[in-house]
This record gives C-alpha cells, sequence and structure tokens, in this order.
C-alpha cells in the first residue's frame, strides 16, 4: 500500500546483508502453511462447485447422474427480446444503486473527520454507539421498523404528519416506486454509516499530532487542520476501500432488497442478486444461480484489475 | 528460539488439519451409527419394556421445531416409547432446508413431504426413502394402514414404486362421496354478521354486489374496537406464487381450482370436476375477475393501502382488532369471532353471493399429495412404522387430533363422542391449561406438531358412527351455538356452511381419479420460464388493483400480457393443459 518505489529501496538493503538460511525458509513455509491451507480450503477449492453451473443439479442426486446441460444457463438469460430487456432492467438497477452507493462512500469519511473534531468525549461516544448501532440490526427488523414508522393503517410518520396537518391523506412509502434507488440508498447509508466511519476514525487516530501542532503554531484554523492534515492522512485508507467497492461494483447483496421489494418498487429494486434469488434459488435451481455468480466473479475480478492499474497511473498507489 | 517457532508452527498445523479432517469425517460417523442403530429391532417386538428412542421428524408442513412437547408427546411415548425431535424446514430456509436436507443423504427418520412433486420424486431417485415391502416391513408392522388406507398403499405403489416398492402414504385418505369437507369450507366469502344483518341482509348475486354492501357497513362502522379505521377487504402477498393467490381465491368461489390436482400448479386453473381449464391470463377468466374486484373495491376505498405490503401475520391481527369486515377463508375468522365477541352477537359468517360455485375437495381413498415417508437411514424402521400405522387408525387419528380420550372428548354410554367440559374451552387448539396427568403444558402447544393428516376426518368412525371430525358430531351441534351461530343458522335454513352449499348445489366437488402418471417434474427451463412469468404477473396484478384509473388498469393489463407472452407465457400454458389433458381429464 506504501509508495512503491521508495520501499522497494528500503527493502533491497537488509536482503542483501541478511539472507535467508535454507533452514529458516522451511521454518517460514511452515509457519505460513495453515494459513495457506486455508485460503485453499476456503477461496480454492469451493471453485470447482462452478461444475454445477453446467448440470441441472437436484439435491441428493449425484453429479454423475444429472444431466448435463453445457452452456444453456449461461444463454438463458438473453434467450429472446422479453428476457433480454428483463436483464438490461436488473443490470441498470444493479448499476445505479451501486453508483449510488460509491458516491456515498464520501459520507462516513466527512463523519469521521467530524467526529473526530467534538471535544466532548462522553457525546463522540454516544454519537459513535448510536451510529454504529444500526449495522447490527438485521435487514429483515429494519423493515418491520420501516413498516411501523410508515404503514398507512398505524404508521407513526403519518400518524403525526396527518396530526400536524401537513399531509390529508397518509402516505404510502413502501408501496411506492418514487426514487426508489435513493431511498434504498438511503436505508444503507442510514445502516452502515457509524459502521463505515470506524475505520477512518482509526486512521485519524494514527495520524501523528505533531503534523497538528506544527500546523497550529503555522496559523491554520480548524478547517484548515481538517482539510490540509485530517484528509490528507485518510486518503490512503478511502481509496483502498474505494478499489474494493469498485472490484464489488456488480455485489448489491440483496438481503435489503429482498425485504423491501414489493410488486410497486419491483421494476427498480430488483438487482442482479435478487434476481438470480427470485428466479433461480426459489425453484432450488442452483445450476443457473452457479452461472450468474461464476459470471459475476469474473466481472468483479476484471473490474478490481482495471480499478487497480487506474489507481496505479493515476495517484501512483495501488493495492496489489 | 527456530526450534520453538517450528514446532509451534507444526502445532497449528496439525491443528488446522484435525479440525479439517474431523468436519469431513463426521458424517460417515453418522452413517455408521445409523447402521448400528438397527441391532436395536431383535429387542422389540415383544412390546411393553421398549429402550425410549427419539426420531428426526423432518416435516415441511410443521410451523413448531424441536421436540414435540405437551400431550401428544405423553400419548406417543406412553404408546410407543418414542420422542419426536421435529425439523422443520417452513421456520427455517424453507426450500434451501430441503434441499440441504437431500444433498446430505439423509432426511430424517419420518419425513412428511408438503406435496408429491419434484422434492418426493427425487428423494426416491436419490435413494434417501425406505421402500416399506423390505423385510415385509408393511405386512408385519402396517396392518392398519392395510386395513384403513388399502387404495392409497396401493396407488403410491403404482405411482412411484414402479408397481413394487412402497415409498409413502398421502394424505386424507377419505372413503365415500360428496364433500370431504367439515362444517365449514375451505373458502367463503364470509362477512360481518352482525353488520349485515343490520342492513337487512342486502341481496349478494355477484361477486361485485358485494362492494356496495361492503361500503355500507363500513359506514355502518367506521371504527374497529381499538379505534382504528375498518377496511372492506385486506390482502398480503407473501403467499403469491406464479401469481396473487388472493385473486386465484375468486376462481374457488367458482369451481375451479389451482393446477389440475395431478401435476405441479403453474398457470392454468382447472374445473373440480368438468374438463375444462383457463390460463391466468385469459381476458374472460376468472383470475383476471379477482383483479378487477379488488380494483373496484380499491376504487370505493374499501381496500386495505397496507394490502401489498403488510404479511398474513398482521392481516390476522387487524381481523383480531376487527378491522376487517370480509374474509377469503372462513379459517381465518376464528381470531375475530372469540367467545366475548359471538356472545355479543359479533362474528363473522358465511354469506355466499348466489352465482357461487363453491370449490370442494371431494373424498379420494388414494389420498392427497401430502406425503407420510420414512427415511432410508432410519434408525429403527420397525417402530415408526408401527407409530404411522397408529397414525392411520381411528384410535390414531381421533387421539392424535384431539387428545386422549376423556381429556377434551369422551364416548357417551349410547357410544357417542362428545366434547367434554375441557374441551369446550380446549379444542380445537387453546391455551388451556392440561393436567399434568395428560402431559401438562397447554393444550394448544401440546397438538401434533407434525401438521399432517392422516386419514380424512370427515369420514365415519367404525365405531361411533359418526365423523371423526368434533365440529359435526350431533352433540356438537346441538351444543348451546353462541349467539352468532344461532341468528346464522336461523336465517340462512342449515345447521353448517357446508350443508348450504349441498342444499342449494352452489358446490363443485372434485371426484377421485386415479392414474399410475407420476406427477410431472417440468424441466429445469420449463420452471424458470413460469417463475420469470409469473415474477411478471405479481408485480402487474398489484399495480392492477392500485391503478388510478380505469385507463391505467387496461393499460397495465396490456403490458402484463404482453410480457408475459413475450417471456413464453403460452408454451407454459400449453405444456401443462397437455399434461392434464394426458393424465388428468381421461381418468376422473
Amino acid at each position: 500500500m506504501s509508495v512503491n518505489h521508495t520501499s522497494s529501496k528500503q527493502m533491497i538493503k537488509p536482503q542483501a546483508r541478511n539472507r535467508i538460511r535454507p533452514k529458516d525458509k522451511y521454518t517460514l513455509f511452515l509457519m505460513a502453511l495453515p494459513f495457506l491451507a486455508l485460503a485453499f480450503v476456503f477461496s480454492y477449492l469451493p471453485l470447482y462447485g462452478w461444475i454445477y453451473a453446467f448440470y441441472d443439479y437436484r439435491p441428493g442426486i449425484p453429479l454423475s447422474k444429472s444431466e448435463f446441460m453445457g452452456f444453456d444457463w449461461f444463454t438463458s438469460m438473453v434467450s429472446n427480446e422479453v428476457q433480454r430487456q428483463e436483464v438490461m432492467r436488473v443490470l441498470r438497477n444493479t448499476f445505479a444503486i451501486s453508483t449510488l452507493n460509491i458516491l456515498t462512500s464520501v459520507l462516513p469519511v466527512v463523519f469521521a473527520v467530524f467526529l473526530a473534531e467534538l471535544r466532548s468525549a462522553k457525546f463522540k461516544k454516544l454519537v459513535q454507539t448510536l451510529t454504529t448501532l444500526p449495522n447490527f440490526i438485521s435487514w429483515v427488523l429494519v423493515y418491520s421498523f420501516a413498516f411501523m414508522l410508515f404503514s398507512v393503517n398505524n404508521g407513526f410518520i403519518n400518524h403525526f404528519l396527518m396530526d400536524l396537518g401537513w399531509i390529508s391523506e397518509p402516505l404510502n412509502v413502501l408501496a411506492s416506486d418514487d426514487h426508489t434507488w435513493l431511498s434504498m440508498t438511503l436505508w444503507s447509508v442510514w445502516k452502515g454509516l457509524g459502521w463505515g466511519a470506524i475505520m477512518y476514525i482509526a486512521a485519524i487516530m494514527s495520524i501523528d499530532q505533531e503534523i497538528y501542532e506544527a500546523a497550529r503554531v503555522d496559523g491554520a484554523g480548524r478547517f484548515r487542520l481538517m482539510w490540509h492534515v485530517t484528509i490528507p492522512g485518510i486518503m490512503p485508507t478511502f481509496f483502498v476501500l474505494l478499489l474494493l467497492s469498485i472490484g464489488n461494483f456488480i455485489n448489491n447483496g440483496m438481503e435489503q432488497f429482498y425485504v423491501f421489494q414489493n410488486a410497486m418498487n419491483m421494476h427498480n429494486i430488483e438487482v442482479l442478486d435478487l434476481y438470480v434469488y427470485n428466479i433461480g434459488m426459489t425453484n432450488s435451481n442452483f445450476g443457473f444461480a452457479t452461472a450468474v455468480s461464476l459470471l459475476k466473479s469474473l466481472v468483479s475480478l476484471f473490474l478490481l484489475f482495471v480499478a487497480n492499474s487506474m489507481s496505479k497511473v493515476i495517484r501512483g498507489e495501488s493495492i496489489f | 528460539m527456530k526450534k520453538r517457532l517450528g514446532s509451534s508452527a507444526l502445532l497449528i498445523l496439525i491443528c488446522a488439519i484435525m479440525i479439517f479432517t474431523a468436519a469431513c469425517s463426521s458424517s460417515n460417523n453418522g452413517g455408521n451409527t445409523n447402521g448400528s442403530g438397527s441391532e436395536a429391532d431383535s429387542g422389540n417386538g415383544a412390546g411393553g419394556e421398549r429402550e425410549e428412542i427419539t426420531i428426526d421428524v423432518f416435516s415441511m408442513l410443521a410451523n413448531y421445531a424441536g421436540e414435540q412437547p405437551g400431550w401428544f408427546a405423553k400419548l406417543v411415548k406412553d404408546k410407543f416409547n418414542i420422542k419426536l425431535n421435529i425439523i422443520a424446514s417452513n421456520l427455517a430456509g424453507g426450500q434451501q432446508k430441503i434441499a440441504t436436507m437431500m444433498a446430505s443423504g439423509d432426511m430424517g427418520d419420518l419425513v412428511v413431504f408438503g406435496s408429491n412433486g419434484k422434492d418426493y420424486q427425487d428423494a426416491i431417485k436419490a435413494g434417501l426413502l425406505l421402500d416399506w415391502t423390505k423385510d415385509d416391513l408393511l405386512n408385519k408392522h402396517g396392518q392398519g394402514l392395510l386395513e384403513n388406507a388399502p387404495e392409497a398403499i396401493e396407488a403410491n405403489k403404482k405411482q412411484f414404486g414402479g408397481g413394487t416398492a412402497v415409498y409413502g402414504i398421502g394424505f386424507d385418505v377419505g372413503t365415500g362421496e360428496g364433500p370431504s369437507e367439515g362444517a365449514t369450507m375451505t373458502y367463503g366469502p364470509n362477512l360481518r354478521w352482525d353488520l349485515y344483518q343490520k342492513l337487512g341482509s342486502p341481496e349478494i348475486k355477484t361477486l361485485n354486489d358485494y362492494l356496495p354492501v361492503l361500503k355500507q357497513m363500513k359506514e355502518l362502522e367506521p371504527k374497529s374496537e381499538s379505534g382504528r379505521p375498518t377496511y372492506g377487504i385486506s390482502l398480503w402477498s407473501d403467499w403469491d406464487g406464479n401469481y396473487m393467490t388472493l385473486a386465484k381465491v375468486v376462481a374457488q368461489f367458482y369451481g375451479y381450482n389451482e393446477g389440475d390436482g395431478l401435476n405441479p400448479a403453474g398457470l392454468i386453473l382447472t374445473h373440480q370436476n368438468k374438463d375444462e381449464w383457463q390460463g391466468v391470463l385469459d381476458e374472460d377468466g376468472h383470475y383476471l375477475e379477482g383483479l378487477k374486484f379488488y380494483y373496484d373495491a380499491n376504487q370505493m376505498g374499501l381496500l386495505d393501502p397496507d394490502s401489498l405490503t403488510q404479511k398474513f401475520s398482521d392481516v390476522s391481527s387487524k381481523f383480531q382488532d376487527g378491522q376487517i369486515l370480509f374474509s377469503h377463508f372462513p379459517w381465518v375468522d376464528n381470531v375475530y369471532n372469540t367467545p366475548e365477541r359471538t356472545a355479543q352477537g359479533k362474528g363473522l359468517a358465511l354469506v355466499p353471493f348466489s352465482e357461487e360455485k363453491i370449490t370442494s375437495y371431494g373424498q379420494s381413498p388414494y389420498g392427497g399429495n401430502r406425503v407420510w415417508a420414512i427415511g432410508a437411514k432410519a434408525k429403527d424402521p420397525a417402530r415408526i412404522m408401527e407409530f404411522v400405522n397408529w397414525l392411520y387408525t381411528p384410535e390414531g387419528v381421533m387421539e392424535s387430533n384431539y387428545g386422549p380420550k376423556g381429556l377434551a372428548w369422551d364416548i357417551d354410554e349410547n357410544g357417542k363422542p362428545f366434547v367434554t367440559e375441557f374441551g369446550w374451552k380446549a379444542l380445537p387448539a387453546n391455551a388451556e391449561p392440561v393436567p399434568a396427568e395428560y402431559g401438562g403444558g397447554t393444550f394448544k402447544d401440546g397438538t401434533n406438531q407434525i401438521n399432517n393428516t392422516t386419514l380424512k376426518l370427515t369420514n365415519i368412525h367404525p365405531e361411533t358412527g359418526e365423523p371423526y371430525d368434533y365440529n359435526i358430531w350431533n352433540s356438537t351441534l346441538t351444543h348451546n351455538p353462541d349467539p352468532v351461530t344461532k341468528s346464522w343458522r336461523e336465517a340462512m335454513g342449515v345447521m353448517t356452511a357446508k350443508e348450504y352449499f349441498v342444499k342449494n348445489e352452489m358446490i363443485e366437488v372434485s371426484k377421485p381419479f386415479f392414474t399410475t402418471e407420476t406427477p410431472a417434474t417440468p424441466s429445469a427451463q420449463m420452471q424458470q420460464m413460469t417463475t420469470g412469468i409469473g415474477k411478471i404477473i405479481k408485480e402487474y396484478s398489484w399495480k392492477m388493483i392500485y391503478a388510478k384509473n380505469e385507463a391505467e388498469y387496461d393499460q397495465l393489463k396490456e403490458e402484463m400480457i404482453s410480457k408475459a407472452k413475450g417471456l413464453g407465457y403460452d408454451e407454459v400454458v400449453q405444456y401443462e393443459v397437455e399434461l392434464a389433458e394426458k393424465t388428468v381429464f381421461p381418468n376422473r
């Protein structure tokens, strides 16, 4: 992560002076082995499961007795005009929500920076706890919470606004297709803001206090300090997380969209993961689900490489 | 130092290897213990002092997981020295749980399938189910089955066992003719009887006639008991499959039913006893009629605006509070029709429309599509067989449904059954405390949690000469009816809902049919296509109900039909109709 050419210079010297002896090599290898084994077992071995993308697999019946499908599952997604439109719609939703998520990923940064400026430690702790808490609530509970707030019959918000006389007819927020992408993004921001800020708070903590003092001596005010010291201090963290989220562009999960989906917002809420669930998993169609996830892995890998090399070119930094 | 490092690395490695190998071999261990479990068989036969065993009951219908509690547990323990550990896919994982159980190669000891379709047939193919003819199990331990449900065993053998093996038995095995329902039918519609009476019982000829009546009822009672607004109709979407379930219910008011009664239901509705079918998207079909009905209801301000976003449990609590004036199914009324309310004359009761031809399920000696089966790796198949056998005997039917004799029910000196004082408080499943000698706990918790039936409850008990179902015992019908029931009986001139439909010939009963064909298992592509179309139908159906005006409604309808056709609707319908014409229509 650190800037490449300087670190490589530093690395050369000790290596030349202190060559690893053959005996140490085995010790080091043995020490790394459990982790290599873990990576192999949990990251590479499961790739064998990709074979299911080419079969009509039914649980309980061994693969050797299952029907071989070739590339049928891959082509079924684009088999006719209406089907193609469906896939395009799903991809549009996926990209839109991912883009919004990436745009809003600066919010935790801003939040962390301002949180760090709070003087009262007690208040800071309180705010941090309250904003981190939603991350631990499952989406199912978030939905029932949303239903309590927004239901037409007995929703808190509708009661409140009607009591105030601001609206005459109850709003039906959950069963509407207005700004679905935006509202989904807001829900996930609400849920993830505090949690996302933790990393940045840690990064801010590790900024050398002397830099702040030096800046203060130079006459920097509070906002100057934030702009010239804090922000540059957490930029590397931000970019690493940004690269990873670009790599995850096509996976935006399904729980959130699964619980919030209904006929009204289906058109705009159905992202790729949810589509696969709705079409494949509800039928136990593991072949189709595997085929899509195989494609997704390839796309993610490609995106990560692209983002990484862009970062190398633009910022001279990269994650690998 | 280096040595120590090396040895600690080795230690970690060994630990890791042990963890992996332990994880891998656990399934083999399971297999071994199952194998040795069969030794316990030898000690059986004698009855009485048998070793206690706990069997895993994997029920796709159960809504309770864990050890069976209460009076049913005590019954089974006393009779068979068996404890039931219930695994419920409904509660955790659903279809995925079923897939996991099947992939693991062990489906438990007693298996209850929700349908005889793909899962059941795949389980047989994969060798996960026990053949009951093996070791002569069925003849040795299943005499009750052979006596009380011989045709069901035979049907299962021909349909699924290639004519030789028996892998299970269907539920609801019945004899005789006519509707198989008890006092009430499966469908309604039911209205708030007290309000309907207050309006002078206006005549309801067609489905749409309900709407003005509901409007007047809503005006009579704009607020529920807790001060919330009342709604004519409230819907829920969590039961939707390939279409909106509650719009399909409208077809069931007209003698149609989903699917064809044998093959998995997809996109067609077939008539209960005529060889007629309609696709769900047929212009003049009952499904679209249902959508229009709800659309009109919404236009008149009668539809609960939360219908789309709420779940059945939300609707149930709205019923409980008295917010809803119309019910599709009589069995959702229970939460409102409490003794306190019915004593005040308030309650939901059947108000049919004159055009109605209610869908009724006839008696079938071949059994229905929910299957009892025994797992291939069952610990002690003979004792499980005995248990299933008991469930299919008159004694087992009575006791597994209503508890041990003498608790909630008893037989009088003339040999006729009657509900005891305790029974009136406890039945069908109330939280009434049960005396410790009968197993303790509440009656509700102690009910048979496997949640599958055996013999049809409307069959006649050979010893009492009355049906098994306590709701239609003579002693029950004459027992002190509440004001709502009383006034309903007086107005309708009959004792029960079933009697009304039969008397007025407003009923379409399905005929039992026998076929050696197994229910079709559509190819994965066909299924995927059906689901894709179903998604479109569901989405547009709900949008149509909430459409702002007629023009938007029609436009959405056109879009739905053209999109569904683009995804292969006609192909799916044709496939299903061909199946029905080949396997169902000629056999009934």
